[in-house]
């Protein structure tokens, strides 16, 4: 790989309990999946790293795999503050969960740090006879929710068969304010930890998350 | 409800059984007869109170009383467990066994270590309580867990040898060296330490019972599981609804749990197809049901929370589901109280505490993870009004009591010393794997990748003290460096008292907090802000403006002219330099 920039951005999972955020997770960063996986007990850490050829920025992300079930929500402030980004998961054979899903895209729109890359992500689309949220059937939510301008990734995968999952990843990266940060203009926005990337730094050695379980 | 099925455990490539859980039919059949209940057991014209007995806790109590009551049981215990060694102090095993300790004695579901099976145990992929040996969750193989097994299991040999001897010299002795024992040995110096050695694992779910208070527990309340049981079996409500979801989702390296292990033993990341396979449900699944709802009904200011499925999972692994749900009863009322209630209030309280501690006793850990995600160093005022963010690791050390966190003998360990001697093991056990975490040459190199910047590569280091305990495949490295007494950390020293006085201190300073707490958990407040609430309200904790949002909040300096816990901390202290000269 040639000469590139590097970039780290925090970025949380939120969502109903079962949803599949930790099977997201493990697809993205060790390509496996399990079809009964533990449920996540408060929070669990991971890293991975992906490269943007156009830009040829690697991104680290931080990702904070939260557990679902309500209760934990008072911790939750503590998990999407300075985050960059979050991936709002809801199961595409519950509507109730994309209603869950469409909760904390307003909490984060309340509450965020401003700026943050916002993605509503359908998981378990290899389900298809089960479906409960059509594809389409978000559209005009999110045409309502970005009526401001802000925009809102939305997306569809299946942590079991692969499909789809880095590609949320890309489509985050692209939207992550990697041209910014790297041409040094970094102002400090309100909220967001100071200084998501690190220019000493580029073309640092990835480990790609070798220390994960 | 479905007859159950009795047949589980008789798969191909299972370890060998020994009995299945107790059915719930079974247990009907067995009730009138054996029990010989009458009615006038229960009331019938009941309300929660009367029914399932005034003790427990079903009001939202405030923490205080509550806390003060923990406190002086935990005293009590603490003083059996030092200074007792009179044999007439023995815990409430009742002379006679209570009938349901008879109608529902069985055989532990778990297999003795013998000379003669080791081979087997060494050859399956399963170990004795029917967990995958190679896990992808605990980063093990097989080989290296037979490596392993294949001293440890010469070390259970040799204890329960020991057990053995010290189960007839207190004139316990058994009939045979298979037999499982359902009383033991008063609580002495002499249990304790055969205790932190380890219980045989398959007397553990009898002996945790046994000192913790079970057969008390359950002669008060004869009859109240079945009743609860009974009451709950069509109750539908969103506690329910989570706990269906995580029923799959408990243990499915275990093949009590998961049906579809016996099948298909190799597979690790499976591609199993389950759309077309209908998930067979085993009778364990079925019992942690049962227990799960019925202590929602009887909790109802606990209800469901996540990580009491791995409690009652691994209860239900050692003992019948009666016993196992009083066990979560006396865990979640005296060992960990709050911890798991709706607000999560005693995760915080505890977290707090542990922070303390390793404030205390671990300084060097402090000063690299006492920050906040700015990287700014906390004082020590703000310890409790701003846990830092490790804590978002160590909560789970508290909900789920280490399993899952720690490889399962290991866990099992930790299990069989916090039912004998309380709390203050938790505490313990964690600060042992901080200062582990801390002494490894890795987690110095997880710091060094920050280059500098240490409010970057917290994750890092969350990452590995996520990981590092499950690596800690060898429980005797755990306990000796908590316990031993040459060589160890001294975290065994830590006195219950010292705990309780400190969850006491954080618990009441959080619900002052609380009690003020006036707007949303999330507000942030920009430095500025701070420093003008934080000097508008002096430097006095009990000054009665401000408002706390959240233990993981900011802002005010609560702790400012308290001197934390000076006297307690003396004696750790003195202890700590002792070891150190």
């Amino acid at each position: 790989m040639s000469q590139g920039n590097f970039a780290q951005f925090k970025l949380v999972l939120l969502g109903e309990s079962a949803v599949g955020k930790s099977s997201i997770v493990h697809r993205f960063v060790k390509n496996t999946f399990d079809d009964m996986r533990e449920s996540t007990i408060g929070a669990a850490f991971l890293t991975q790293s992906i490269t943007l050829p156009e830009s040829k920025t690697t991104i680290k992300f931080e990702i904070w795999d939260t557990a679902g079930q309500e209760r934990y929500k008072s911790l939750a402030p503590m998990y999407y503050r300075n985050a960059n980004a979050a991936l709002c998961v809801y199961d595409i054979t519950s509507k109730a969960s994309l209603i869950k899903a469409q909760d904390w895209i307003k909490e984060l729109k309340k509450q965020a740090p401003e700026g943050i890359v916002i993605s509503l992500v359908g998981n378990k689309s290899d389900l298809t006879e089960n479906r409960e949220v059509e594809e389409g059937e978000v559209d005009e939510y999110i045409r309502q929710m970005t009526e401001d301008g802000s925009v809102i990734i939305t997306s569809e995968c299946s942590a079991k068969t692969g499909d789809g999952v880095l590609d949320i990843f890309n489509k985050i990266g692209r939207a992550l304010p990697v041209e910014e940060a790297v041409g040094g203009n970094r102002s400090r926005q309100a909220g967001r930890r100071p200084g998501g990337v690190d220019l000493g730094r580029t073309n640092r050695q990835q480990t790609q998350s070798s220390s994960c379980c | 409800m479905a007859p159950e099925d009795k047949t589980e455990g008789s798969g191909s490539g299972r370890p060998p059984t020994v009995g299945g859980a107790h059915t719930l039919a079974a247990n009907y059949l067995l009730t009138p007869k054996s029990h010989q209940r009458t009615d006038s057991s229960y009331s019938r014209n009941y309300s929660l109170l009367d029914i399932y007995g005034t003790e427990s806790p079903l009001e939202e109590g405030t923490a205080l009383p509550e806390r003060g009551l923990d406190a002086s049981i935990m005293k009590e215990l603490d003083r059996l467990d030092f200074h007792d060694t009179d044999n007439s102090l023995t815990l409430d095993e009742p002379e006679i066994a209570s009938p349901i300790t008879i109608a529902f004695d069985r055989k532990s579901q778990i297999q003795p270590i013998s000379p003669d099976n080791i081979d087997g145990l060494l050859k399956s992929p399963y170990d004795r309580y029917g967990f995958k040996k190679a896990s992808a969750h605990h980063s093990t193989t097989k080989e290296e867990y037979n490596e392993w097994f294949k001293e440890y299991s010469q070390y259970s040999l040799r204890r329960k040898k020991k057990w053995l001897l010290l189960m007839k010299s207190n004139g316990l002795g058994l009939d045979n060296d298979n037999a499982i024992p359902t009383r033991f040995p008063p609580k002495s110096d002499k249990v304790k330490k055969m205790i932190r050695r380890g219980i045989p694992a398959e007397w553990r779910g009898n002996a945790w019972f046994f000192y913790a208070g079970g057969n008390e527990k359950l002669n008060k309340h004869v009859g109240v599981y079945d009743r609860i049981v009974k009451d709950t079996a069509e109750v539908q409500n969103k506690d329910t609804e989570v706990i269906e979801r995580d029923l799959n989702r408990t243990f499915p390296d275990n093949i009590y749990f998961n049906d579809m292990l016996g099948a298909d033993p190799g597979s690790s990341s499976t591609t199993i197809n389950t759309d077309s396979l209908p998930t067979a449900e085993t009778g364990m699944i079925k019992c942690l049901r049962r227990v799960l709802v019925a202590f929602a009904h009887y909790q109802p200011q606990i209800g469901y929370c996540q990580s009491l499925n791995f409690l009652a999972g691994l209860l239900l692994l050692f003992m019948e589901e009666e016993k196992a749900f009083w066990m979560l009863v006396i865990l979640t009322e005296r060992i960990i109280p709050k911890v798991h209630s709706a607000n999560l209030e005693g995760v915080h309280t505890d977290q707090g505490v542990l922070m303390l501690c390793v404030k205390e006793y671990i300084p060097q850990l402090w000063s690299i993870l006492g920050k906040t995600f700015e990287g700014e160093t906390l004082s020590e005022d703000k310890i409790l009004t701003r846990l830092p963010p490790v804590t978002l690791v160590t909560s789970s050390w508290f909900m789920s009591l280490f399993v899952g966190i720690l490889p399962i003998e290991t866990a099992l360990r930790v299990w069989d010393i916090l039912w004998y001697e309380g709390s203050k093991t938790i505490f313990r056990i964690s600060l042992t794997i901080c200062k582990m975490c801390l002494d490894n040459p890795e987690f110095q190199k997880a710091r060094g990748t920050s280059g500098g910047g240490a409010e970057m590569d917290q994750i890092e280091l969350f990452q590995f003290m996520q990981n590092f305990p499950k690596i800690i495949l060898d429980p005797n490295f755990l306990v000796d460096n908590c316990f031993k007494k040459i060589g160890g950390y001294g975290f065994g020293s830590l006195p219950q008292d010292e705990i309780n006085n400190c969850r006491e201190f954080v618990s009441k300073q959080r619900s002052k907090l609380n009690s003020k707490k006036t707007s949303s958990l999330a507000t942030e407040l920009t430095d500025e802000e701070r420093k003008t609430l934080i000097s508008s309200s002096g430097s006095s904790y009990n000054d009665e403006d401000g408002s706390i949002h959240d233990v993981y909040g900011f802002h005010r300096s609560i702790m400012s002219g308290v001197v934390w816990n000076k006297n307690m901390s003396n004696k750790m202290k003195k202890k700590f330099s002792k070891r150190l000269k």
